[in-house]
Order: structure tokens, then sequence, then C-alpha cells
């Protein structure tokens, strides 16, 4: 049973595998028939995850198998499960509001804290820390390597948020224009962003080119249990 | 109602921002985030329904490529079935998840090589101005600098120039980029909260 399952799962992959990389020769019927499978098998898994991971032990079995007390605490999100439901039919799509309002506050409070505590604090302090000299000291880095480091790091990063700078006095023309330090900071910080999206670019192509290889080392080894 | 969902909104953020400070508010907080990932999960069950009903659509219209939209709603119908009935972890929807999913996941990801190949080719001779080439320049150095060869790493570019650029010039741009980006969340956030701003239909 394991066995025949291994085959039709490699079999699967082999053939899911193959219509993909047709893409490579254009756009044709193979590959999308792959995608479009490939959309509707996982549509219908997240679904089902959404169902057992989240409602059914969140919502429904507090409400069927819970105390009294949960029960009550429960009904507040049965209600907005039901009118999210009712985006579902188009006179009724209103009614979400409630339930979406609710979400969004939450959203915008989780954000805020991830903002500030997931990232701001962070970076300045790591931003910070580079000058610390006897932590650089304690890495076998020497002071002025640290020192220098450190200040290509802050010139990095205050000329990029420099370019998101975007005020600008307007001109006795009408025509806006930022103060002239403010543009040549924004130059150099328009030079550190390339900087950065090369070394994303580079990293995302990397990644995927390990799963092209990947890919191509599973294809072969298919063919090959079979020669 | 356009006061009531306001209302709804702010408390709900500013007790679930409360119960990060003041420990006191703790327990409502983890209850509202509780009722917030339900009806996250509600959310999405409407979010497939849609595509349902949209790929539905299209074959009731018999559109050009109904026949992909035929597969499209039998392979989530059928998922969905054995899915709930056996339940995610069981075998059989391991099969669905290692034969169909991830590969496909991982093909669309090497097909990237070449677009991203492909791309930076039509960068240059689009747009060859100096964040263009400073960008293809990184990226070329980057892959040439990590690239095992059978000699081993590219003297100065994979010992020297590599880690330099990572870890100094890259950093100090991401770090910028990543400020920035905190601060828009920041902003974005604090106007819902004071309700500057209604992404929900409350304007």
């Amino acid at each position: 049973m394991v066995l025949s399952l291994d085959l039709i799962t490699g079999l699967l992959s082999f053939v899911f595998t193959l219509f993909i990389f047709s893409y490579l020769i254009g756009d044709n019927p193979l590959f999308r028939i792959a995608v479009y499978i490939f959309v509707g098998v996982s549509s219908g898994y997240i679904a089902s995850i959404a169902w057992w991971q989240v409602i059914w032990p969140r919502l429904i079995n507090p409400l069927i198998f819970g105390s009294m007390f949960e029960k009550g605490f429960m009904l507040v999100p049965l209600i907005g499960a039901i009118l999210i439901f009712m985006k579902i039919l188009p006179r009724m799509a209103g009614m979400a509001r409630f339930a979406m309002a609710f979400m969004v506050g939450v959203g915008a409070a989780v954000t805020i804290y991830g903002a500030v505590a997931g990232t701001l604090i962070p970076q300045v302090l790591g931003t910070i820390n580079i000058f610390d000299l006897l932590a650089a000291s304690a890495r076998n880095v020497s002071p002025i390597e640290s020192l220098f480091n450190g200040s290509v790091i802050l010139a990095g990063t205050v000329f990029t948020l420099t370019y998101f700078h975007f005020g600008a006095r307007p001109k006795a023309d009408g025509s806006t224009q930022r103060i002239r330090l403010i543009e040549l900071f924004a130059w150099v910080g328009r030079i550190f962003i390339g900087i950065t999206l090369g070394t994303v670019f580079a990293g995302v192509y990397a990644a995927a080119l390990t799963a092209f290889i990947e890919r191509i080392i599973s294809l072969i080894n298919f063919i090959g249990n079979f020669l | 109602m356009r006061v009531f969902t306001a209302v709804i909104a702010i408390a709900a953020g500013a007790l679930v921002l409360g119960g990060y400070f003041l420990p006191a508010l703790a327990p409502v907080q983890t209850l509202l985030l509780n009722w917030a990932t339900i009806l996250a999960g509600a959310a999405v069950l409407v979010g497939i329904f849609n595509l349902v009903s949209v790929h539905s659509d299209k074959i009731r219209r018999q559109e050009k490529g109904n026949a992909y939209s035929v597969l499209l709603l039998m392979a989530l119908v059928v998922t969905f079935l054995f899915a709930m009935i056996l339940r995610p972890g069981h075998i059989i929807m391991k099969v669905v998840l290692s034969g169909i999913i991830i590969p496909v996941e991982a093909a669309l990801m090497g097909l990237l090589t070449i677009s991203l190949l492909y791309a930076a080719v039509r960068l240059l001779r689009r747009r060859a101005e100096l964040m263009s080439i400073v960008f293809l320049i990184t990226a070329a150095l980057l892959i040439l600098g990590s690239a095992t060869l059978p000699f081993g790493n590219i003297p100065v570019i994979g010992t020297f120039i590599r880690p330099w650029i990572t870890q100094v010039l890259a950093l100090g741009g991401a770090r910028g980029i990543l400020i920035g980006v905190a601060l828009g969340a920041l902003t974005t956030g604090l106007r819902v909260l004071f309700g500057a701003d209604r992404p929900y239909g409350g304007n």
C-alpha cells in the first residue's frame, strides 16, 4: 500500500513538473491544465485547513462541547462569522462591515505593535550597536573596521530613508523641488537601494536555481527508477 | 451604522494594542485575537466561495477557456470533500500535498530562473540608468561570489566583495527600506485607530 502510494506521489510529481516546465517552450494547454488543477487543489486544501484547524477547534467545538461560559463568549465570533458569510449574498453584503471593522481594528493594532517592536526598535538598536567598540573587540573585529562599516551602514540607512522623503517647497513659478542637500542624499540613497535590491535579486535567483535543479533531479530520478 | 463600524474598529484596536502594554488587558487581547482568527478563517472560506462562483459563472456563460474552469472546480471540490472526510493530515492528503502542491510550487519557482534572467537582460536594454546598472552589477557579483566552482570560491569576489556587499552596503539599504516600511505601516495603523481611514467601508 505504502509503495503504491509512493509510486502515485512520484508519478503525480513527475507529470505536474513536466507540465509546468512545458512553459519553457511557451504558454500551452499542458501548463494551463497544471496551473488550474494546482489552484483548485490548493484552494480545496486551504478551505479544509481553515475548517479543521481554525473554525472547528476554535468556534464549533467550544459551541457544542464547551461550558456555558465558553458558549457565551463564542456567540460573538459566531455572529461575526455569519456576518462575513453574508458577503456571499450581494444584497446582504453590507452586513459584513461590522465583522470587517473588527478585523481591521485588530489588524491595525497588531501592525502598529509589530512595526514598533518588531522592526523600528530592533533596526535602530542594530544600527547603534555597530558602534559598540567593546562588543566589536569581543568579536575580534578591529575598532577601525567596526567604525568604518558602522558609518557606511548608518549612511546607507539615512540616505535610503532620505530617498523616500518627498517634502518640497513650492517655487515662485509654481514648480516644486527638494532642497539640494536632500537631492544629493537621495541620489546616494538610490545607489544603496540598487545594491540592496540587487542582493535580494541574487538571493531569489539562487533559491529559484536551487528549486530548478531539485525538480530536474527529481525528474531524472523518477525515470531512473524504471531503467 | 458608519459611526458604529468605526467605534467597533477603534475599540477593538485600542484594546488589542493596550494588551501589549498593560498586563490587565492581556486576557481581553487574547480573546479578541482568538475572535479575529476565527473571522479570518471564515473570510478564507468566503474567498474560496468567491473563486467557485467566478469560475461557475465562466462555465455557465461558456466563456473562452471554460474547460480549465471545469478542471479547477473539479480539483477543488474533490480535494475539499476528501480533506473534510479524511482530514488534512490523512495519508491520501499527503499524497496530494507531495504529489501536486509542493512539486508545482517548486517547479513554478524553478521557472523563475529563466524569467528573472530574461527580466534582468530586458532591464539593461530598456533602462540602462545608474540604479539598473548598480542593481545588475551587485546581483552578478553576488551570484559569482556564491558560486561553488571546482577550484573553490573566486578569490576576491567570493572572499571579500560578496561578504562586504551583503553585510555592510546592502544592510544599510535594507535597514533604510525596513524602517521606511515600518514607519508607513505605523502611520497606516494609527490612521485606522484614529478613524481617519476606514477601509471597512465606514466612510
